[in-house]
C-alpha cells in the first residue's frame, strides 16, 4: 500500500532509493510510480540529494572487454530505441563510426540524394567534441544552408538545439537559428561568415533559442566548413 | 561532470582529417546551477541514446564507466560481478533512456540509480562476505582528500551539512545503505544493534535529512 501521508511517502521513497526495501515493496513502488506523481517526485528528490554520497566509492577501471560485451548484447536485442528513418539506419551510421573517411562517404551519399540543382558550395560534418561519430551534416550554397542530423539526435526534453557559426577571424558565435524538432534546419540566406574556414556549432538552449544572442548552454556538436 | 568542463567552455575543433585546429570558448554565465546540471552533456547523451544512437551510448560508457564501476565494486565487492552489473546496467540504460527526463534530475544521478539497483540485485541474490572492520566501509572515516573531493561536487555541501546534523546511528545507517548497499539486516549486524532499531534509525534519519535539505 503506497501511503497518502506525505512524511510516510517521503520516508518510503527514501528507503526505496537506499535499497533497503523487500522485493515485493520494490515491485509495488515501481508499479505505482508512473501514475503517482507525488511518489515519483519523492523518489527523484532522494536520487538527486543522496547522489553526492556515491562519490565515496573510488572509481575503478572495468575489464577491457566490458564494452564489447555490452555492444553484442545490444545487437542481440530485438527491440531497439525508437530509431526511425533512413538517416538512422544502423548500416548507414555504422560506416561513420569508422571515422571521417567514412563520414565523408555519408556526406557524398547525402549530397547525391539532396535535390539542390546547383549543389552546395560548402560542407561541414558536425560531431560531439572528442568523438569520431558524425552526427550532423551541413551544406551551404545558393539555396542557403541546410543542417540535418544523421543519427537522429534530439534535444533534451523541453530544450532546443541552436546552430551557430563562428566565422574565421570574427569574435563570437552568430546564431543561424533553432533546429526544428525533426532534425533539419533550412537557413534561406546564410550570412557571409558561412564560408570555408568557419566553424559550425550546436548548443543546447531554452525552447525558442538563446535569450542572449550568445550560446547559454553546452556546445554539444562542432564541425569546420570546407569548400567542395 | 559539469557542462562547462565538458563541452561548454573548452571545445576542441577538428578538421575532417581529425587533426585538432584550435579551441573555442563559450561561456554559459546566464544559466542557473540547476539549469546547467539539467543540461549536462550526460543528459544530452542520454537523449541521443533514447533516439537510438549507439555512438552516444558508447560515449556515455567512456565518460561514466569508471565512476559507475567503482560504485558497483563498492556494493558487490567483486570486480568480476561488478563488470556483469555494469553490463546489465548499460543494457538497461539503452532500453530505458526514453524514460529519462532532464527536468526530473541530473543524468549522472539517473545512471547511478540504475547501477546501484543492479548491484543490489546481484548481492541480494547471492549474498557476500564483508568483514566488519573493512576500512573501505562507507561509515568509517574517509581520508580528508576524499571529503574535499565529495564536497567539491554540486549539492554535496548541503548533504554533508545535513548528514552531520543527524544522530550518529541515523547517519551511519543511511551511509551504509547508500554507499555499501547494506540491507537492514546487514546494518544491524554491522552496528551490533537490533533490527527494529535500525529500521527506525533509517526512517527517522531520512525524515530529518529531508527537513534539513528543504530548509
Amino acid at each position: 500500500m503506497i501511503p497518502q501521508d506525505q512524511d510516510e511517502l517521503r520516508a518510503l521513497a527514501g528507503e526505496y532509493v537506499l535499497g533497503v526495501l523487500a522485493p515485493d515493496e520494490v515491485r509495488e513502488i515501481e508499479a505505482a510510480m508512473p501514475t503517482n506523481a507525488a511518489l515519483s517526485s519523492a523518489v527523484t528528490f532522494w536520487q538527486e540529494k543522496l547522489h553526492p554520497l556515491a562519490g565515496r566509492a573510488p572509481p575503478g577501471e572495468p575489464p577491457p572487454a566490458t564494452w564489447d560485451k555490452i555492444a553484442s548484447r545490444i545487437d542481440g536485442l530485438t527491440s531497439t530505441p525508437k530509431a526511425v528513418g533512413v538517416w538512422n539506419r544502423p548500416s548507414l551510421w555504422r560506416w561513420s563510426t569508422l571515422g571521417f573517411a567514412a563520414a565523408a562517404a555519408v556526406l557524398v551519399l547525402y549530397i547525391a540524394v539532396t535535390p539542390l540543382s546547383h549543389g552546395p558550395r560548402y560542407v561541414a560534418v558536425l560531431h560531439a567534441p572528442q568523438e569520431e561519430q558524425a552526427d550532423w551534416i551541413a551544406t551551404s550554397g545558393r539555396r542557403g544552408l541546410v543542417v540535418r542530423t544523421v543519427t537522429g539526435m534530439t534535444a533534451p526534453t523541453g530544450r532546443a538545439f541552436e546552430l551557430w557559426v563562428i566565422g574565421p577571424g570574427t569574435a563570437g558565435p552568430k546564431s543561424l537559428g533553432v533546429i526544428p524538432s525533426d532534425g533539419t534546419l533550412h537557413v534561406d540566406s546564410a550570412p557571409p561568415s558561412v564560408r570555408s574556414g568557419a566553424t559550425l556549432a550546436i548548443s543546447v538552449e531554452p525552447p525558442g533559442g538563446s535569450p542572449t544572442k550568445q550560446p547559454t548552454g553546452p556546445v554539444v556538436f562542432v564541425g569546420a566548413l570546407s569548400e567542395l | 561532470m559539469q557542462v562547462g568542463e565538458e563541452f561548454g567552455i573548452r571545445v576542441s575543433l577538428r578538421r575532417v582529417n581529425g587533426g585538432r585546429i584550435r579551441g573555442c570558448h563559450f561561456g554559459h554565465g546566464f544559466m542557473s546551477e540547476n539549469q546547467a546540471s539539467a543540461l549536462s552533456s550526460i543528459a544530452v547523451l542520454i537523449a541521443a541514446v533514447a533516439g537510438g544512437s549507439r555512438a552516444a551510448l558508447k560515449r556515455l560508457y567512456e565518460l561514466e564507466s569508471r565512476r559507475l564501476f567503482g560504485i558497483a565494486v563498492r556494493i558487490v565487492r567483486r570486480p568480476d560481478v561488478a563488470a556483469e552489473v555494469l553490463q546489465d546496467a548499460f543494457v538497461q540504460i539503452w532500453q530505458n533512456a526514453h524514460r529519462f527526463s532532464p527536468e526530473r534530475g541530473a543524468g549522472s544521478a539517473w545512471l547511478t540509480g540504475i547501477v546501484r539497483f543492479r548491484a543490489l540485485d546481484a548481492v541480494r541474490g547471492t549474498g557476500r562476505e564483508i568483514l566488519s572492520d573493512d576500512p573501505t566501509l562507507g561509515d568509517i572515516a574517509v581520508a580528508p582528500d576524499m571529503i574535499e573531493q565529495i564536497e567539491a561536487q554540486e549539492g554535496a555541501v548541503a548533504l554533508h551539512r545535513c548528514l552531520a546534523s543527524l544522530d550518529e546511528s541515523q547517519r551511519r545507517c543511511i551511509v551504509l545503505a547508500y554507499v555499501d548497499g547494506f540491507s537492514h539486516a546487514e546494518i544491524a549486524q554491522h552496528l551490533n544493534s537490533p533490527l527494529g532499531s535500525v529500521k527506525s534509525w533509517v526512517r527517522r534519519g531520512l525524515l530529518a535529512l529531508r527537513r534539513c535539505l528543504e530548509s
